[in-house]
């Protein structure tokens, strides 16, 4: 569900998604900036203002009436950059070359984009403060995160305070401005249509299971609320034969289907979060080992291995047994859709393990180090329960 | 030799930027022949530009169109329309009128005046 802002045109309400709203917002604001000091100012705004509500009404109809950001930015483009050559520099017929093309009406806010810490949810692990440190940084945000847990190492711990710190201070990226800014990049009505034609471009090329972008967010939103309502009528049935005292809600009606295969997928995936999470304790235990006695569970390195080798195979190690849970948990984000469908998913994650235990199994009876990592890891796992 | 190709790569694309100002200094000249016509609205302008070389945008029309009336060479009046809210149409003043045959005079020495070096 999106949030809709109405705006007038000219006189006249339209109602546009939020980030419509954002990228219309920003054109006008140049065309603005771009005549600043042409008397006729606000008329030329109002005449632009009437064409992009006769372009509007174009993809409206009673059935339809809001428009969505895809439509504004085509809107835009169609509309071209504002010409701000002040009547002065375009007085007679020849064309005298101070009066260039409208590329020169860019106002100078390009040249410095604003550049501010946010925080920025979307791929966030906690609450987003690396994700805004990487964008701020434009590096991966893989690297933010291993030099944050390096440096809480390093520190002792404060490197956790000032990233709980950082959670209450740095405010959130919500809107296009400010994730522009979050990145450093230009915020204009241009710069945002030519990323959002980019993205386009990209999803064209990228997804070919449902043809264009717009009908591909459409099926998705559809599957979504299905499932969402699915998932209420069925928690209402439940709740009612357990708890209410009135008579249960009739049964649903057909489609049990694939509700059944959601709670199997549901209660596999919640199996595969518990082991995830037990791989997960482990590797902290053993890179907390690692560090404070540099034995890995009292499982000494080779001789001549430095312990941040060890370090990187841990990191290494860990994402290797975690990419099949991982791939299986994604599956619950995408329920009945995506490309494979959450069931090939989540068998594709169950293979993964399967195939990880049977490299350990194997592992443990031909290779005599690891044999000897399991059982110093086994051992060590036993001490810490003891003391606990 | 690949110095020399960039150069002509480099040329051909310079070329369409070049061309660029000698484009939109004559978009006034055409922008009032197509006034001088009968009355237009704005989008019967973009049409009849639509195609050609001078193909332009709302985004540079309004600003000319409004530069226009301001020198006194283009006037408009409001008229209802079958649908939606009223719309300006655009004339030519008498202004206007004596500045085109002006530069219709002018757009012909020019093109003469190209012709003849040419030969």
């Amino acid at each position: 569900m999106r949030q809709v802002i109405t705006a007038s045109l000219n006189g006249r309400a339209y109602q546009l998604e939020d980030d419509a709203y954002e990228v219309l917002k920003a054109y006008l604001g140049e065309a603005a900036t771009a005549l600043s000091g042409n008397p006729d100012k606000d008329e030329i705004v109002a005449d632009l203002e009437q064409a992009i509500a006769d372009k509007c009404d174009r993809y409206l109809n009673p059935h339809k009436t809001v428009v969505v950001r895809s439509e504004l930015a085509r809107i835009i483009e169609d509309m071209g950059p504002v010409d701000g050559a002040t009547p002065t520099a375009a007085a007679g017929p020849a064309p005298t070359p101070g009066a260039s093309a409208g590329a020169e009406a860019r106002p100078a806010a390009d040249g410095g984009a604003p550049k501010r810490l946010y925080q920025i949810s979307e791929g966030a692990m906690l609450s987003g403060v690396c994700t805004g440190i990487a964008a701020y940084l434009a590096v991966d945000v893989v690297l933010v995160r291993v030099a944050f847990v390096a440096l809480a190492f390093l520190t002792g711990g404060a490197a956790v305070l000032a990233y709980l710190v950082l959670m209450f201070i740095v405010p959130y990226a919500s809107t296009s401005e400010e994730h522009a800014a979050a990145r450093g990049l230009p915020f204009n009505a241009r710069a945002l249509v030519e990323r959002a034609k980019q993205k386009a471009a990209e999803f064209a090329n990228s997804a070919d299971w449902h043809g264009s972008g717009r009908q591909w967010k459409k099926e998705w939103r559809r599957a979504r609320a299905e499932w969402r309502h699915e998932w209420r009528r069925a928690r209402a049935e439940w709740r009612g034969r357990h708890w209410a005292p009135t008579p249960p809600p009739p049964p649903p009606p057909p489609a049990p289907a694939p509700y059944a295969a959601h709670v199997v997928t549901g209660l596999l995936l919640a199996v595969l979060g518990v082991v995830l999470a037990v791989i997960t304790i482990g590797w902290v235990l053993a890179i907390i080992s690692l560090l404070t006695t540099g034995a890995i569970f009292g499982w000494w390195l080779p001789p001549g291995v430095p312990w941040w080798v060890g370090l990187i195979v841990l990191v290494v190690l860990f994402n290797v047994i975690a990419w099949p849970l991982k791939a299986a948990r994604r599956a619950a984000y995408h329920p009945r859709g995506g490309y494979h469908g959450p069931w090939v998913a989540a068998w594709d994650g169950l293979l993964g393990l399967a195939i990880l235990f049977a490299l350990a199994w194997y592992g443990y009876h031909h290779v005599p180090q690891l044999r000897e990592l399991f059982d110093h890891v086994t051992d060590a796992i036993e001490r810490t329960g003891l003391m606990v | 030799m690949v110095p020399f190709l960039n150069k002509v790569a480099s040329e051909i694309m310079n070329l369409d930027q070049k061309l660029s100002p000698l484009r939109k200094g004559l978009l006034e000249f055409l922008v009032l022949k197509i006034v001088s016509g009968t009355t237009v609205y704005v989008a019967d302008i973009l049409k009849r530009l639509a195609g050609t070389e001078f193909a332009t945008q709302e985004g540079t029309l309004y600003p000319l169109l409004s530069k226009l009336r301001r020198e006194g060479l283009v006037d408009y009046e409001w008229q209802e329309s079958e649908a939606g809210p009223p719309r300006k149409y655009y004339r030519l003043t008498s202004a206007g009128q004596a500045q085109l045959a002006e530069l219709d005079d002018y757009w012909a020495r020019i093109n003469k005046t190209i012709s003849e070096l040419g030969n």
